[in-house]
């Protein structure tokens, strides 16, 4: 068994002097979901590694800002970087989030990014 | 769909919170069918996803950063600038495959310091045996 070689600096290469993720600005397709869209997040499998917080599975939230272009968490982490798609910060009603959540605090809401591919409009 | 999503997802957290790995005695290896779907997710789930689980206030206090811990920093850091790994990849190796037991047990940069060693083992930079005599050769110099 011989020991793999990987083209290890490539994604430092494509950083350098740019920053990640700016490195990968221009390499999405185009965004699926525009400010103010309704979208719901779908319950993928947690097997390994997500950043998609579980609290929000099945959980409505409207798009606030298209922030970035970036592979997901999912692939990067493996170095996994061809692709590349829109993050979305998306504002969740605390209300929807918890169900024992507290009438005073009706109006209170979460903004947090997801990747397009755990969005579906709803 | 949504409302019995909803209903598993919380659950789930619920379910999660039950095993944590605790101190006293648990029941370890259960045969297969004591196993349910609920509970294969919850083992399956990222040991840092922790939002939504029952849990008690903690205290929030202001530390310094200590000269072992900046040295940590620059470390992980420099591996990255050499292509050993990518911020990702650190992320997904000290917050979940270091596993649940010492993501909660471990102060923050400590799983920084325990994954350095291990990315430089699992992707052949030195030996494991290597690492273990520099370990032991330098824990000699404080005896």
């Amino acid at each position: 068994m011989s020991k793999p070689h990987y083209d290890r600096e490539h994604h430092a290469k494509m950083a350098t002097g740019v920053g990640d993720p700016q490195c990968f600005a221009g390499k999405a397709p185009d965004p699926k979901f525009k400010v103010g869209d309704k979208v719901r997040v779908r319950d993928l499998p947690d097997l390994f590694y997500t950043r998609t917080q579980a609290y929000t599975r099945g959980c409505e939230a409207v798009v606030a800002e298209l922030v970035y272009e970036s592979p997901p968490a999912e692939d990067e982490s493996w170095d996994n970087t061809e692709n590349v798609e829109w993050f979305y910060s998306l504002i969740f009603k605390a209300t929807d989030l918890w169900p024992d959540y507290h009438d005073t605090f009706s109006k209170d809401s979460i903004e947090t990014e997801i990747p397009e591919h755990y969005l579906e409009a709803v | 769909m949504s409302s019995s999503t909803r209903q598993k997802v919380l659950r789930h957290l619920d379910i999660c919170k039950q095993i944590q790995p605790a101190l006293h005695q648990e029941t370890h290896a259960p045969s297969p069918d004591m196993m349910d779907n609920e509970h294969i997710r919850a083992y399956q789930r990222s040991p840092h996803d922790i939002g939504g689980e029952p849990d008690i206030p903690i205290t929030w206090e202001e530390k310094e950063e200590e000269v072992w811990e900046h040295n940590t920093f620059v470390t992980c850091e420099v591996l990255a600038w050499r292509g050993v790994w990518n911020a990702e990849e650190r992320r997904r190796r000290q917050n979940v495959e270091i596993g649940e037991t010492m993501y909660l047990g471990l102060p923050y940069y400590g799983r920084w310091l325990m994954t350095a060693a291990k990315i430089l083992v699992d992707k052949q930079y030195v030996t494991l045996t290597e690492l273990q005599e520099k370990m032991d050769e330098i824990r000699k110099r404080y005896e």
